[in-house]
């Protein structure tokens, strides 16, 4: 039986749009065929995070990070994941072929331009511990498509990108793959409006602070 | 000038700390008033993504950590550095922390990341996932085109080159 563990790079809790993805994957990894760990990142760490989180990514076959994007990054406590996971497993180098993928979803509509430092830093993770990376799910503005995604006929493409995970896992598939770019249904100018508003609001745009 | 500095302490290396000495001492040749904040990984709560920090209280973190209290007195600065180690091609976590809740500078943020074993593909990721800060990706974060820079050290002959290069920055 192969180990799963699927890691919720967000900290929103049950609002999070990254677990909703996630609980679509899981979904679709039967409990009979696959045993399966789902560790969720944490946002203040004393020193490390616990043996048992970071033994659950050591001993899997398959890790599937599913996060938001921040700043076209990952989130801060994914990444501190990353870190403790890297010093926890260096001196097992080549221990095991564990395959990578990942889900990433963003607040904006066009995925392909977003998301691709997300993704890539995941490969340089997955090539620093000789992980066998294989694909991406890059979701443009998430929480739409978790709205909208289960109307009939909607998102072919996600529904097929899921599927392509799950043969892949089966098949322990070695080949190169492309990554899968999700747009949400929302026209562009309606989610630039929504984002727009609310960095007025927050102050994230102009008019430049003069400081005294 | 009022120029905040933010490092990541629980990543010194020989590098990062000749880096963080030439950076203060170009910054104070060139007439800037510079603070020093020191972040440790037990010291910063990351961000959760939860935007309330737009929406329902501005400007404000409900984590209540070192980075909202810096967050508070951002509009005093002309200018902020972050120096961090470049891991995976990603700033460090602790470093993510004041990024991610907009603790940077309006005016102007200019992030350094070190490593001495950097390679090609890392570096080149740090360099896009930051430069695109600066609006390179049209639909994204209007407020910073021009005013954020990234640079990479991995020498000592780096951190010399970068500190010229910032002296522009200065004028």
């Amino acid at each position: 039986m192969k180990n799963i563990c699927l890691v919720n790079g967000s900290l929103r809790g049950k609002e999070a749009s990254s677990l909703q993805f996630l609980n679509d994957i899981d979904r679709k990894l039967p409990d009979a065929e696959y045993h399966k760990t789902i560790i969720t990142v944490i946002g203040k760490i004393q020193d490390r995070y616990p043996e048992e989180i970071l033994d659950s990514m050591a001993v899997a076959d398959v890790i599937i990070f599913i996060t938001p994007l921040h700043n076209y990054g990952i989130p801060g406590a994914l990444m501190r994941l990353l870190e403790d996971y890297y010093v926890y497993r260096e001196p097992e180098y080549n221990r095991k072929d564990t395959a990578v993928y990942m889900i990433v979803n963003c607040a904006f509509p066009r995925p392909g331009e977003t998301c691709g430092e997300a993704v890539r830093v995941i490969r340089n993770f997955c090539r620093r511990l000789h992980l066998k990376w294989r694909f991406a799910i890059c979701i443009g503005t998430g929480p739409v498509v978790v709205m909208t995604r289960k109307i009939p006929f909607l998102y072919p493409k996600l529904k097929i990108a899921y599927s392509e995970i799950i043969s892949d896992i089966q098949n322990a598939g070695n080949a190169k793959r492309i990554d899968y770019l999700i747009k949400p249904i929302i026209p562009e100018r309606i989610i630039a409006a929504i984002k727009h508003h609310y960095e007025k609001k927050g102050r994230m745009i102009k008019p430049i602070n003069k400081p005294q | 000038m009022n120029t905040l500095l933010i490092l990541d302490k629980d990543s010194k290396t020989k590098l990062s700390k000749d880096l963080k000495v030439k950076v203060i001492r170009t910054l104070k040749e060139n007439g800037h008033d510079v603070d020093v904040f020191e972040l440790g990984r037990n010291d910063v709560t990351q961000c959760y993504g939860c935007f309330l920090c737009l929406t329902k209280h501005p400007g404000e973190c409900f984590n209540k950590d070192i980075v909202n209290e810096i967050r508070k007195n951002i509009d005093n600065y002309n200018a902020t550095f972050y120096l961090t180690p470049v891991l995976f091609g990603h700033y460090s976590s602790t470093i993510a922390s004041p990024i991610n809740k907009g603790a940077g500078s309006n005016n102007l943020q200019v992030v350094i990341g070190y490593g001495d074993d950097i390679d090609e593909e890392e570096r080149s990721t740090f360099i896009d996932l930051t430069a695109k800060h600066c609006g390179k990706a049209d639909i994204v974060h209007p407020g910073l085109v021009n005013q954020v820079d990234v640079f990479v050290s991995e020498s000592f002959e780096d951190n010399v080159k970068i500190c010229e290069e910032l002296k522009k920055y200065m004028k």
